[in-house]
């Protein structure tokens, strides 16, 4: 079989694959991009769908930033909707450490010149109506808000598709073929692909894939739990973090919440991992009634899981492998869906330009070059036996 | 948590045979039924079609719970067994370790009397639980008044509350006749049964007590809609159809009805054996996915069991319960041996006593897409394939956003079926996501074998090439304060992770 030629390789037809097709195809790349299942098939279809400023972890703050900027017009832009919410988004907290976090992050907000104001539980009240009692108070970011993940990545690989560019799903990366530095050929189970640069978006196969073109890059995957409840008169219109859970209420009317511990998890290349639910759904769910008992006689309808992917320090990774040279690596540590449109300009400026417009210096791949290969057993981030 | 050695799941004829015989060979066994269900969840439409058919006095949950009890005179069998039975107690969830998910310590299921919740770990499970309604939709069928056969058997053999009157029924194989005579014998009328088929489906000499009784008959007909008002229906028009499954114009023929029962088919309530990740497979002749098992009725799955029309379901299966209590008896026998109260000779012996009823394959498959094509021939494309997102055909046809987005653009007027099946296989699991067929809170019971037959029909493929979408718990919508964990762990509390800033710890 001859091989496929395309300018670039994508990885991964996940939010942050996708968008960066997206922006290199509307450069006028020849772009392709290939997954072993569906687009947004795994975390990128199943997030919580929440897009914040990332004043938790501030070295995210400009690409989140400016990945507010683009979801803004998002949908004008890809022509398919994706139910963005620009309504803000608000933590709350339950506990004298909570508010202590909410002092924390007014602190980097107000150094970041990021609008956040601390709210007392009365303004929280009219903000999220039904909202427990036993709130201390809020921080409000009007800046933040959500949008529907499955509906979001679909828009970007239709979006991908009008301008030409080539989907190929179910069709997984099994190798690569190297040669003066450089990977020349991408394996996958329909034939190989030649292209002048590599994009590896896979998410939590990150680390397996770079594994066989004899790199380490620490990325661990986790598998989390998310539920839905019955639809419900509009409530409040706001991303909802608080009591160790984020959510939204979905334009339809569902609750959407989820949070919790992680089960760290081994994936491969080419097989869907299981996304199981445990017995964990109902503890979300009483944290949810709690933090709205409003909400307690609403009805779950419905759960699901997915895998993250997580770096040591739960910090993205936009950055060229020293060898082979043509592979870059481009993974989120589970803050991928917010910050996906910004994330898909930056690689195409990095590819186009080499540099990018948005400050992804805390992205680099050099900050992990002390970890020792055995990174994940010392942190305890390895699958129970 | 809880454990116990043997849980049965369904108390009808399989479920209760199942825990006599495994009691009766020495195991401890706990037989749980959902029924009485509470009148929330009914009015839901789950887990059968009720169609808002039922009298108040579904409110009064002891009178209820007389009536689910007297319904069954075996359960007093099952007592004096030592079974020990548990009314109005759902399993809304099934949890087995998993290559991502490896902390439960051992497989168990979530149960809820409907006031709260809680885990019980098993040695061995017998999921008995039965069959849904199986729902394919007509023009004006989201009225209130379309019931399903199970429904009206629900309401009045078990709840002695159907409040319908006058009722048509679709379909005419055994269980349309029996649903048919069960209805007349409780003083409703049934002033029609309507066959797609130019032959009646199900035994002749009860369609002629039928017909004697005041019953037409009338087959290669479908339903070309129901009327109502205020959302109730009053009559239905049904029309005779040619060797295409298309109405003939002029034949058109109005019955005044406040009840609409489908009686086309029964889907295997497979949803506990698929959480648990039991294989299985499709197969139309009997009910759609079942789980595969042997003749022993162990699942792939190592401690769990089938019996009853969980396992498969034929039409004949609706006029003899003897078929699925001898598969509860087998699977009790199985069970109460691996548990080792009895010896694998004793049950052998025991199992070979029971007969064997051969069942006679019909033409299930060629019927059900009968049904689904007359349907949207008579009805039109905009039927509710999803009527709890009001989600038509047309809309699954043409992905269509819902329509609360009031999404329009000419890009995604260019995006249809026909455009994603150039990519790929279709997927019920995406056409989810993007229509929202089966996000609903009957969760998925009114559209999932309808959206797979619009799938294989757009698709040019055969239904069972359709994957099954995926089972999620809960399995009953449950309210968030009822399925509340009382005994969450000080591990769970105090080291809950915020955003996506895992401990260093693994937590179960
Ligand atoms: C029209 C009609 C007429 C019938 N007439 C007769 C008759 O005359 N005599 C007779 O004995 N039978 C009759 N039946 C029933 C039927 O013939 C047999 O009962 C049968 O074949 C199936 O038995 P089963 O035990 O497999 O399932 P079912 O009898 O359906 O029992 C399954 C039980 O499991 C429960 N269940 C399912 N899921 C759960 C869950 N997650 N948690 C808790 N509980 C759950 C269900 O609510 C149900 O009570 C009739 C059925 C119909 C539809
Ligand atoms: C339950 C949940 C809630 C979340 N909530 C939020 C939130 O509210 N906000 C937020 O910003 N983030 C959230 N996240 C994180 C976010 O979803 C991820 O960071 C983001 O989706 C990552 O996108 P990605 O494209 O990098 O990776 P993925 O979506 O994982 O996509 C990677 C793709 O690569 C494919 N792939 C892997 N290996 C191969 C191979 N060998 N060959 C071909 N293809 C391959 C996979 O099939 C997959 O489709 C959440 C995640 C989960 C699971």
């Amino acid at each position: 079989m001859p091989p496929i030629t395309a300018d670039i390789a994508i990885i991964g037809a996940g939010v942050s694959g996708l968008a960066s097709a997206y922006y290199l195809a509307k450069a006028g790349l020849d772009v392709v991009v290939v997954d072993k299942g569906l687009a947004g098939g795994e975390a990128s279809g199943r997030n919580g769908g929440m897009i914040g400023e990332r004043t938790d972890d501030p070295p995210v703050i400009p690409i989140a930033v400016e990945s507010i900027n683009l979801w803004k017009t998002l949908e004008q832009e890809l022509g398919y909707p994706t139910e963005f919410t620009h309504q803000g988004r608000i933590q709350v907290a339950v506990t004298e450490e909570e508010m202590n976090d909410l002092f924390t992050e007014r602190d980097v907000a107000s150094r970041q010149g990021i609008t956040m104001e601390l709210i007392d539980p009365e303004h929280v009240q009219d903000l999220i109506p039904g909202i427990s009692p036993r709130v201390l108070g809020g921080a409000f970011f009007p800046n933040g808000g959500h949008a529907n993940p499955q509906r979001s990545v679909q828009a970007f690989a239709w979006a991908f598709q009008d301008l030409g560019g080539r989907l190929y799903q179910n069709t997984a990366v099994t190798g690569f073929k190297l040669g003066n530095g450089r990977v020349a050929a991408v394996e996958t189970t329909a034939g190989d692909i030649a292209a002048d640069m590599v994009i590896s978006a896979a998410g939590p196969q990150t680390a397996i894939l770079a594994e066989m073109v004899g790199v380490h890059v620490p990325v661990a995957p986790a598998r989390v739990e998310i539920l839905a409840t019955a639809p419900i008169e509009p409530l409040f219109d706001i991303a909802l973090v608080g009591n160790g859970l984020y959510g939204r209420q979905a334009v339809r009317g569902n609750l959407l919440f989820g949070g919790g511990p992680h089960e760290w998890a081994d994936v491969d290349l080419t097989s869907d991992p299981n996304k199981t639910n445990t017995p964990l759904i109902i503890n979300i769910g009483r944290r949810l009634a709690e933090i709205l008992p409003a909400v307690a006689d609403v009805p779950m309808l419905r759960t699901w899981a997915g895998i993250v992917e997580q770096a040591p320090d739960y910090i993205p990774i936009i950055d060229f492998l020293p060898d082979p040279s043509n592979y870059l690596v481009v993974t989120a540590s589970a803050h991928g869906f917010g910050i996906c449109p910004a994330t898909g300009k930056a690689v195409s400026e990095l590819i186009l330009n080499g540099e990018s417009s948005i400050d992804i210096s805390a992205f680099t791949l050099s900050r992990f070059s002390d970890i020792k290969s055995d990174w994940r057993q010392q942190r305890g981030w390895v699958p129970a036996a | 948590m809880e454990s116990r050695p043997l849980v049965v799941v369904g108390a009808g004829a399989a479920g209760t045979a199942a825990a006599i015989e495994a009691a009766r060979a020495g195991a401890h066994v706990t037989l749980v039924d959902e029924n009485p269900i509470p009148t929330s969840i009914v009015a839901l439409n789950v887990p059968q079609l009720f169609g808002q058919r039922f009298s108040d006095e579904l409110n009064d949950s002891q009178l209820m719970t007389d009536c689910v009890t007297a319904s069954n005179q075996r359960l007093v069998e099952a007592e004096e067994a030592g079974v020990d039975i548990q009314l109005g107690t759902c399993v809304w969830g099934a949890f087995n370790n998993t290559e991502t998910s490896r902390l439960l310590d051992g497989p168990q299921i979530g149960l809820s009397n409907y006031r709260r919740s809680w885990m019980v770990k098993f040695d061995r499970l017998i999921v008995a639980t039965g069959t849904r309604d199986l729902s394919i939709g007509f023009s004006g069928w989201h009225l209130n008044g379309t019931i399903g056969a199970n429904g009206v058997h629900s309401l009045i053999t078990r709840y002695r509350a159907l409040t319908a009157r006058r009722m048509v029924i679709i379909g005419s194989g055994n269980l349309a006749l029996n649903t048919a005579k069960m209805a007349l014998d409780h003083g409703i009328d049934v002033p029609a049964i309507v066959e797609v088929s130019p032959t009646l489906q199900g035994d002749a000499s009860l369609a002629t007590d039928l017909q004697n009784r005041g019953t037409d008959i009338y087959t290669s007909h479908t339903i070309s809609r129901a009327y109502g008002r205020d959302g109730e229906i009053e009559s239905v028009t049904i029309v005779e159809i040619d060797d295409h499954a298309r109405p003939i114009t002029g034949t058109e023929k109005t019955i005044t009805a406040d009840t609409v029962c489908l009686a086309i088919g029964l889907t295997p309530n497979v949803e506990l054996l698929s959480l648990l990740g039991c294989d299985l497979s499709f197969n139309a002749d009997l009910g759609g996915h079942i789980p595969i098992h042997d003749d022993a009725m162990s699942t792939s799955i190592e401690n769990v069991l089938v019996a009853g029309d969980a396992a498969g379901v034929h039409d004949a299966m609706a006029l003899d319960p003897e078929i699925a209590r001898n598969q509860g008896r087998i699977a009790g026998l199985t069970a109460a041996a691996s548990l080792r109260t009895i010896t694998d000779a004793e049950a052998e012996s025991r199992i070979s006593d029971i007969p064997t009823i051969p069942f006679a394959p019909s033409d299930t498959q060629n019927l059900r897409q009968k049904w689904f094509d007359s349907f949207a021939n008579a009805g039109g494309h905009n039927i509710y394939v999803c009527p709890c997102e009001e989600v038509t055909r047309a809309d699954i046809v043409g992905i269509h956003p819902p329509r609360y987005l009031e999404w329009r653009s000419n890009q995604m007027d260019g995006r249809s079926l026909q455009t994603q099946l150039q990519d790929n296989p279709v997927n019920p699991n995406q056409i989810k996501r993007l229509t929202r067929a089966g996000t609903g809170t009957c969760q998925g019971r009114h559209c999932r074998e309808q959206v797979a037959l619009l799938l294989a029909e757009e698709s040019k493929t055969d239904v069972s090439q359709i994957p099954l979408s995926t089972y999620r718990p809960p399995v009953r919508p449950l309210p968030l304060s009822v399925l509340w964990p009382e005994d969450e762990s000080e591990e769970i509390r105090n080291q809950w992770p915020k955003w996506f800033h895992p401990p260093g710890k693994v937590l179960g």
